[in-house]
């Protein structure tokens, strides 16, 4: 006989059955719907790609170069895009102030090209030692003539190390001699001179470079770094800190300077103004610096080196850097139109990254807003169309002044504070710049390399 | 310089790329040992089992308040104002809600094998 029970067990079994499919169901199409999320960023292809069958050369697989390939090989159908750079190694160079001050290690920042560089694009490993634009052609040190129907150039540039008299960069690390730039080992023998400085004390001087520089806050980083760490180790009452800015600033945007004027006399690091370093006895542990007043010459014990920079040799000897101005006896850099990034007297050659002479910008940050703007204006050139993008100076430095705290400063041309996160003050030191830095900008930056942003 | 929501995704894939395989090998094995657990337990089980296992994810939030900054090269001293503040409040629930993610399937097959 049935019960009215016996009916019961197969209801519950079929609510658990519909249940567990409509659970199952729902994590399938979560599941799916990350799926293309990731394949869509991973695949990602613009609507409608141009058709062409333009050869495209890029000089030099830095962040820019990298960025500037990987964006045009997929809005471009059919083009010949060539890439021409000696180095296999990619350096994510913002990472350079956290090595030399003991916060990171140096295999953290270094990776390779062949990573990030299109399937679809040429790789010359070459350097290129001639521009000749008006034969649309680049020759590289190994002969090979290179012709292009549109250029872009970015080459990165030159850390002028012989512009100091008795320095080079074989003394990083010996003598108290430290410099952050430009690459990990540098940086490391830097740390362990800073390392040493704020163990054993002393006179440690803290220079800048004249001019345009990349990353033109890591001096400043490098300093308050020091300090900090010598704080942490109870030893700050031995070290004597002297920052020697070459002008009467420690930094463009006025906001930051203001602070880092009040902040430096608070951290007692001394300021000595208009002091451009111009020669190092490294076996006297004596610098020379050119003042208004004459040359001053001053003991260390740890001094941090930061030389002058210039556009790399080719570039700067070629018709493609400023004639004249500014940018021409600062450093040869190349010239742009500071909005379009595009060269004014060779409309189909583009410019980014820290070659260029554009007011402010050698920094990772302005390279991910000139980028977009490069590759816009170059695919218009080739279509026939306006250029329509625009770089408005934007550059960025998460400007770390201790261990677990920095400020984000961002600002354009106009010197204008423009935060990109309305939460975070630029005005401020916060602990989650100081997480972006250490953790979160180098996965951006890989992002950038790849096109994505 | 504002990042799309693709950009802002793009940035979390190339952060966790270096750690994708485990991540994936241990999300595969909490689904499969999820899935076991439902089909053997039912769902009305495994909720249940989830309401078990949130004195860990309690737990874990409770450590990422402490432990958080030190773990970023920081301490509690660096923290200044609001955005500081939520960000560890929220950075420690991410670690919650992550540890009771992860502990929830095992305790929904151990109930299961217990009841």
């Amino acid at each position: 006989m049935k019960h009215k029970n016996d009916r019961q067990p197969q209801r519950a079994e079929l609510n658990v059955d519909s249940s567990r499919r409509r659970f199952l169901k729902a994590a399938g199409l979560g599941i799916g719907s990350l799926s293309l999320v990731g394949g869509g960023i991973i695949a990602s292809q613009p609507a409608q790609a141009l058709a062409t069958n333009a050869r495209i050369v890029i000089v030099g697989a830095g962040a820019a170069g990298l960025a500037a390939a990987n964006r045009l090989s997929s809005r471009l159908d059919g083009a010949q895009i060539t890439l021409i750079d000696r180095r296999e190694r990619h350096l994510y160079q913002p990472g350079l102030t956290l090595v030399a001050t003991g916060l990171w290690k140096s295999g953290k920042m270094v990776d390779e090209n062949q990573r990030y560089v299109p399937r679809n694009v040429d790789w010359i490993h070459a350097s290129v030692s001639e521009f000749e634009p008006d034969a649309n052609r680049v020759v590289t040190d190994t002969g090979q003539h290179v012709e292009y129907d549109y250029l872009i150039v970015t080459t990165g540039l030159h850390v002028d190390f012989d512009a100091i008299e008795g320095m080079s960069p074989e003394l990083i690390g010996r003598e108290g001699i430290g410099c952050v730039y430009d690459n990990p080992e540098n940086a490391n023998r830097t740390w362990e001179m800073i390392d040493r400085y704020t163990t054993d004390g002393g006179v440690g001087l803290f220079t800048r470079g004249p001019g345009g520089i990349k990353c033109a806050g890591a001096p400043l980083k490098i300093a308050m770094l020091t300090e900090d760490l010598a704080q942490r180790r109870g030893n700050r009452d031995h070290l004597h800190m002297i920052y020697n800015s070459p002008g009467a600033g420690l930094f463009s945007q006025p906001d930051m300077d203001q602070f880092l004027k009040e902040e430096f006399p608070r951290r007692d690091i001394a300021i000595n103004w208009h002091h451009r370093l111009i020669g190092i006895e490294p076996e006297q542990h004596r610098a020379t610096f050119a003042t208004p007043e004459g040359n001053v010459r001053l003991d260390y014990d740890f001094i941090h080196v930061v030389p002058p920079m210039r556009a790399p040799d080719a570039l700067g000897n070629s018709p493609l850097a400023w004639q004249e101005g500014a940018f021409a006896d600062d450093g040869n850099w190349m010239e742009v139109d500071r909005h379009s990034m595009q060269h004014p007297r060779y409309p189909n050659v583009f410019g980014a990254g820290d070659c260029v002479g554009t007011p402010i910008g050698k920094t990772a940050a302005s390279v991910k807003a000139q980028v977009p703007v490069v590759v816009d204006n170059l695919v218009s050139v080739m279509a026939g169309r306006e250029l329509t993008a625009s770089y408005n100076g934007y550059t960025s430095c998460p400007l770390i002044t201790s261990r677990g705290q920095a400020i984000l400063v961002e600002f354009d041309y106009n010197l204008d504070m423009v935060p990109s996160f309305p939460f975070i003050s630029p005005y401020r030191e916060h602990w989650v710049p100081w997480i972006m830095k250490d953790k979160f900008l180098k996965a951006a930056y890989n992002a950038m390399l790849r096109g994505r942003v | 310089m504002a990042f799309s929501i693709f950009g802002i995704f793009a940035v979390l894939l190339e952060f966790i790329r270096p750690f994708l395989p485990l991540i994936l090998a241990v999300f595969a094995i909490d689904l499969v040992l999820l899935a076991v657990a439902l089909r053997n337990n039912g769902l009305p089980a495994a909720w249940r089992a989830l309401r078990s296992a949130l004195p860990v994810g309690v737990v874990a939030f409770m450590a990422g308040l402490v432990f958080v900054p030190w773990i970023t090269g920081a301490n509690h001293g660096n923290l200044a104002g609001l955005i500081d503040w939520l960000s560890l409040i929220g950075a420690s629930v991410g670690v919650g809600v992550l540890a009771l993610f992860l502990v929830w399937p095992p305790v929904a097959l151990l109930r299961g094998k217990m009841a």
